[in-house]
């Protein structure tokens, strides 16, 4: 997961498309709007209206076809359960449990895809409690290092034997090396609150304001705003 | 089994508006309560949220199925309730925006994962009277795991019964699935704790409840 991760921050820093030079506050206003339809409506058309449009919106932003694919393929796992729960003896039934969060999951690789995190982060810290915004940030951040330091430990513990011998051994030996990450977590927090207020922290670490700066590449992302709230007015009342 | 993994648009929305709703609620409150231990505080559950990510991201193989740790039960003791909440409703978060669950069910996951959590502290400073640090923790994360998966079968199964139409016969099925790993979970959590709690006693004491007053502030 963490490779995905900073694959996907990698891609959204990097990219060159429209979609990435828009802004991100447009971009989650019409990432919300998609949601908010493919949640609300039970019109079989529009959804996959929206399903087809948040697929196209991914594949236009030159993500990796195979982080595409994860992205439609995860939803089809994970609602297994409620399919069949679910299944009526019709198929539309199915098929409205599974273009909504197909749908849903699309955009969702589409807007983090083509957004850095700063900016992605900067409009949801401003609506959350001030601590819950700025560990938006900090965890993020933290998650990287200590995924780092983590993968170099246990590659260290296997280096001098500590996978070996005893399933009892081998269990101290994992919670050692885990409680050695906490330790570090602890040392690492610290040194962070450090360099912070040497930086001037004045309890707020503030997102940058680059994700309302509106661009001509806006324009995009209105136009497909503009034919989904058609596409919602038009398809509403079908099957 | 004590995370939500299920994408947007399955539940409905009376699941999971009401939970988010909830979450947010407690969020302010916990923020509140907080108060004025910023800093140090926020940096401290930035890494050890940082942490708990880089723990739920290693799979580990259960026979057809991974499992992957939630650490809630370490975390409630290590941070308190309040601290515990805000750090599962920003991993949550995360794992929403990295396609691990929907945005919809952020909310139902930091409470689910946060009930437990919140049971962790005052248990764990309950068994301390009378065992060591590191029975008292292993014994606290292995029932706070168990918290966990309790409110994840309600949530699920008032799905499966109420939020979709369900045929109550599925609800065994999905106690079949369950049970098992729910019995996992709280294993393995507590021999997490367990580790956890021999390592810090040994080292760092004063990270614990209960103990001499917590040096991170000192920096």
């Amino acid at each position: 997961m963490i490779g995905v991760m900073a694959r996907i921050d990698h891609l959204a820093s990097r990219g060159g498309t429209v979609w990435h030079r828009a802004s991100a506050l447009s971009k989650l206003i019409l990432a919300l709007l998609v949601l908010a339809l493919a949640l609300a409506t039970r019109s079989l058309a529009l959804l996959g209206a929206l399903y087809a449009l948040a697929a196209a919106l991914a594949l236009t932003s030159r993500l990796p076809l195979r982080l595409v694919a994860i992205a439609a393929g995860y939803p089809i796992v994970f609602s297994g359960l409620f399919l069949v729960s679910a299944w009526d003896g019709t198929w539309q039934t199915p098929a409205r449990l599974l273009l909504r969060p197909l749908a849903a999951s699309l955009i969702a690789v589409w807007l983090v895809g083509t957004t850095p995190y700063p900016d992605l982060f900067a409009p949801l810290s401003r609506v959350l409690p001030r601590s819950v915004g700025d560990g938006l940030f900090l965890t993020y951040r933290a998650l990287f290092d200590i995924g780092a330091r983590g993968e170099r430990l246990w590659r260290a513990m296997r280096l001098r034997g500590g996978a070996g011998g005893a399933n009892g051994r081998r269990l101290a030996q994992a919670g050692d090396g885990f409680a050695t990450l906490v330790l570090y977590a602890f040392e690492r927090s610290q040194r962070q609150y450090a360099t912070m207020r040497l930086r001037g922290h004045q309890g707020r670490i503030c997102g940058c304001r680059h994700y309302a700066e509106l661009t001509p590449f806006d324009g995009w992302v209105a136009l497909v705003a503009a034919l989904v709230v058609t596409a919602a007015c038009v398809l509403w009342r079908s099957v | 089994m004590s995370h939500l993994h299920i994408p947007d648009g399955v539940l409905a929305w009376w699941v999971w508006a009401p939970g988010l709703a909830l979450a947010l609620l407690l969020l302010v409150l916990a923020s509140r309560r907080a108060g004025h231990d910023e800093g140090v505080q926020v940096a401290l559950r930035g890494a050890l949220g940082g942490l708990v990510l880089a723990a739920m991201a290693v799979e580990l193989p259960l026979g057809p199925v991974d499992y992957h740790l939630s650490l809630a039960g370490p975390l409630g003791v290590l941070l308190g309730a309040a601290g515990a909440f805000q750090v599962l409703f920003v991993v949550s978060a995360i794992l929403a925006l990295a396609g691990h669950g929907g945005f919809t069910v952020i909310g139902l996951n930091a409470l689910v994962l946060g009930s437990g959590a919140a049971l962790a502290r005052p248990l764990y400073r309950a068994l301390r009277a009378h065992r060591s640090p590191a029975v008292s923790l292993a014994l606290a994360a292995g029932a706070a795991q168990g918290v966990s998966g309790l409110a994840w079968f309600a949530v699920v199964g008032l799905a499966l019964r109420l939020g979709v139409a369900a045929a109550p016969a599925r609800l065994g099925v999905l106690s079949g699935i369950a049970l098992p790993l729910w019995v996992v979970g709280m294993l393995l959590e507590g021999a997490v704790g367990y580790g956890l709690g021999r390592f810090l006693a040994k080292v760092r004491p004063d990270l614990l409840p209960g103990t001499t007053a917590p040096r991170v502030g000192a920096a």
